[in-house]
């Protein structure tokens, strides 16, 4: 049992609909837009940002910004690989600091 | 003291003929770096045609660190950086060049009159990006980190660098006016 499992390739996997289900979640991994920290950006301003491109409540925006300034960086969004890109540039054009890659969690 | 004021949903900002001037020159020369030398165009910046040029020109990651804080790259892989830059650098730099524009536009009425006063009815998105803009380019100059500002007081007054920060906080105290009247 154990044996099969680990040459499956994907840990924990037993039957054929669980591969299934796996080889399509990693296909369809969504993208994520990340916000990075920056010496200069004012936590007020990355708050007015984050509400006016991602329409998120105040509270949601100012947890998102404290977790950008004490980790350094954080997801902001994820979803296709165009709708992030549509976010990085939207941020770029108001001078936050985005990247976008593929969402590293499978 | 320059100030952002509200009245309902209308902005405006009181600044004395020196910070005008301080302004608009900022605006100007940041609008120079971003490729736009010459204000008086015999074409607008979003002219299809003249996005189609650009288009035909090889997009490569900037030089210059202001521009490169400004328009960073979307991707960690160059290729994928590369190609984000071919199809989208062009409109950042439309949308921040138009933005400058109006702010421009505003402080020539004050800066062509050679007084201070009010600019009147002013778009508070366009002038908190454009602060903020203004801010990323002498930051980068500067070389801001955690610890500037204890620098920036701990300069002499007749250090010249003494009033390039001041200018730079005094726009982060300005965009902070501006973001507490939303």
């Amino acid at each position: 049992m154990s044996e099969e499992k680990s040459d499956s390739g994907f840990g924990g996997v037993d039957t054929l609909t669980d591969i299934d289900a796996a080889l399509h979640e990693l296909l369809d991994r969504p993208w994520t837009c990340i916000v990075w920290d920056d010496p200069v950006n004012l936590m007020s301003y990355v708050v007015f940002v984050f509400k006016k491109i991602f329409g998120f409540s105040q509270e949601r925006a100012h947890e998102l910004m404290l977790l950008v300034h004490n980790e350094g960086r954080a997801v902001v969004a994820s979803g296709s690989r165009e709708e992030m890109e549509r976010y990085v540039q939207t941020l770029h054009e108001h001078g936050l600091w985005a990247t976008l890659q593929r969402d590293d969690k499978i | 003291m320059s100030n952002f004021e509200r009245t309902g949903d209308l902005f405006s900002l009181d600044l004395t003929i020196d910070e005008a001037h301080i302004l608009i020159n900022l605006v100007e020369q940041l609008l120079e770096l971003l490729g736009e030398g010459d204000f008086f165009h015999h074409y607008d910046a979003d002219d299809p045609f003249a996005a189609l040029m650009s288009m035909q020109q090889e997009v490569v990651t900037p030089e210059d660190p202001v521009l490169m804080r400004l328009l960073p790259n979307a991707y960690a892989d160059p290729d994928a950086a590369s190609d984000f830059r071919r199809f989208t650098e062009s409109s950042i730099r439309s949308t921040k060049q138009r933005i400058l524009r109006e702010v421009r536009a505003h402080l020539a009425i004050l800066v062509d009159d050679e007084k201070s006063g009010t600019v009147p009815d002013l778009d508070a998105d366009t002038w908190l990006v454009a602060l903020n803009d203004l801010r990323l380019a002498l930051s980068v100059r500067l070389e801001i980190n955690e610890d500037s500002f204890e620098l920036f007081e701990s300069l002499p007054d007749e250090d010249p660098q003494k009033s390039i920060y001041a200018v730079y906080y005094w726009l982060g105290w300005l965009q902070e006016n501006l973001l507490n009247l939303l």
